[in-house]
């Protein structure tokens, strides 16, 4: 597999606070991968994030030590700009991702377009293609100041999804959404996914986290408490210790298996629960 | 403490029309959660509680008095809401001032305030935090200090507004803690959420809404337990609970516990 991302040995500490907020953290991420980071709130998901694409330690200043490695650019070496065309950022807080300097929803999302240059008629193209996959194409024309803080969601995504990036990271990203439109916003980062792109997301809901993610990374207090598979990560009992609560899929299998009902694979989604339920009865 | 909602209608400037005639009694202690997907109207209704929106036609009743006959500054002494986003509730430079505010507003004595003040605090985690500035509070304590600015007020009934978006595992526990200390002290609970795991673990009833209109209420296991009437609303039960269904357990169960008991049961009945 091809090494996409690597960060070795990476701490920051905000200018404003005691406390590091990360501390040595290590783990890299292949080409096409889907990487989710998980932890409890304040467990330090949103500052690695940051300082995935650059953001910190150039736009929230503080000290930080070891590397972040994406595409071979180390990104203490590299422009925010050069950073930007290799991997994008959906904020957490959409209202954040806007650039309150445009007057619809087209131009918001062709704004990083224009800053890159890219001609007019590829710019069209790629506003199109976008607002259709986001499910905006009916709000182009709209000012980005007069949309719900679900569609914001999808214009702040779309507007990091239209610079094509190799890598994609996402925190939390679905937070002002409905289940549904969660959904479908997930789908449409599943699709990007498929089409190669590598996504780096942080989530709160596990049961998607353990569906989609090849490998999981686990926050606590700003440290990395593990990294693995879906399977190793949520068979590990220790991992409540870190508020972390496996899907309720695979406590249904483990229960089974303890009642010697079930001998099969740890059940990661529904499906497989079911399967396990089902079987047991058959027995 | 009892809400009647009377044939309710509200038309936004825009025209949109969020509440279609809707009709319930909400009494007694029993919790209640209002379930549906964004824009059915769950915001639009739980806003007439206290008078913040006010109907375009139709009541709503407290304790038998129609909602228009006092402002929401009145009204909020009986009905507390907290709103979605914190940003759009906090506003003062210390957390004992946000929690202190309200209950002064209504002239609630400085001893009853103090009182208050401490037991919100506790019930929500703040109490080493009242001097800091809520600006400087990490989201899941700006949520508790909305809530426990609310309490503090004392209201007979409390509405929260999704509580349970942004907040981790301990946070959601939290939740359920103040929830139920509410429900002891005799409190309607009231709450929107999209967290069908938080709904039926604390409310007792569960309303559904669609598009402006009431399409389902009753327990939790009533309304869960019809799958397809459910889906209408675009709302899935809890995991457990589908793969209850899924595996055609008869049982409508939300815990592991509940799970492996209709497994069980299930297993004897066809073993005879």
């Amino acid at each position: 597999m091809n090494k996409q991302l690597e960060v070795s040995n990476l701490s920051f500490r905000y200018s404003d606070t005691k406390q590091k907020a990360i501390a040595d953290i290590n783990f890299t991420v292949d080409e096409g991968e889907f990487f989710c980071i998980i932890g409890q709130n304040e467990s330090g998901k949103s500052t690695l994030c940051s300082a995935l694409v650059g953001l910190v330690p150039f736009y929230f200043t503080g000290k930080m030590k070891g590397d972040v490695v994406v595409l071979g650019e180390n990104t203490r070496k590299s422009s925010v700009a050069t950073l930007a065309s290799k991997i994008g950022f959906v904020f957490q807080n959409p209202f954040n991702q806007l650039s309150y300097t445009t007057v619809s929803v087209a131009e918001e999302l062709a704004y990083g377009l224009g800053n890159l240059g890219i001609e007019r008629e590829e710019m069209h193209r790629r506003v199109e293609r976008i607002a259709g996959l986001m499910r905006v194409d009916h709000l182009l024309n709209k000012s980005p100041l007069e949309l719900s803080g679900g569609q914001v969601q999808r214009v702040a995504i779309g507007s990091a999804f239209i610079m094509q990036p190799k890598i994609l990271v996402l925190d939390e990203c679905t937070t002002q959404l409905d289940p549904l439109g969660s959904e479908e916003v997930f789908d449409v980062v599943k699709a990007l996914n498929g089409e190669g792109i590598t996504v780096i997301m942080a989530d709160h809901d596990m049961e998607r986290v353990a569906r989609c993610a090849d490998h999981i990374l686990v926050l606590d207090g700003g440290k990395q408490v593990a990294v693995g598979t879906p399977a190793e990560i949520f068979s590990d009992p220790s991992i409540r210790q870190h508020s972390i609560e496996p899907p309720d899929f695979v406590t249904i299998g483990r229960r089974l298996r303890e009642e010697g009902l079930y001998s099969g694979d740890i059940t990661l989604t529904e499906e497989a629960a079911i399967t396990a339920a089902k079987g047991a009865l058959v027995r | 403490m009892k809400i009647e909602v009377q044939n309710l209608r509200h038309i936004y400037p825009t025209g949109e029309e969020a509440l279609k005639g809707l009709s319930l009694v909400l009494d007694g202690s029993a919790s209640i959660a209002i379930i549906g997907q964004n824009g059915s109207g769950k915001t639009t209704l739980v806003k007439h509680f206290n008078g913040i929106l006010r109907p375009t036609s139709g009541d709503v009743l407290i304790n038998g008095e129609s909602i228009g006959t006092r402002s929401t500054a009145k009204w909020s002494k009986v009905v507390g809401y907290v709103f979605q986003n914190p940003d759009d509730q906090l506003f003062l430079d210390t957390v004992r001032k946000e929690l202190e505010f309200g209950p002064r507003k209504i002239g609630m004595p400085e001893e009853t305030i103090a009182q208050q003040t401490e037991l919100a605090a506790k019930l929500c985690g703040l109490d080493k935090l009242l001097d800091r500035h809520p600006f400087d509070l990490t989201s899941t304590q700006k949520k508790f200090c909305t809530i426990a600015s609310i309490i503090t007020m004392n209201p007979d009934a409390l509405v929260f507004d999704e509580p349970t978006c942004g907040q981790d595992v301990r946070g959601v526990d939290r939740l359920c803690e103040i929830v139920n200390t509410l429900k002891g002290m005799g409190k309607l609970c009231i709450t929107i959420s999209h967290d069908m795991k938080f709904v039926v673990r604390n409310f007792d009833r569960v309303i559904v809404l669609y598009k402006g209109r009431v399409i389902m209420d009753g327990s939790a296991e009533a309304v869960f337990s019809r799958p397809e009437e459910i889906s209408k609303s675009f709302v899935s039960p809890p995991p457990i609970t589908r793969v209850a269904q899924g595996t055609g357990l008869k049982k409508t169960v939300f815990t592991i516990g509940a799970f492996m008991d209709a497994m069980k049961q299930t297993e004897t009945e066809a073993a005879r």
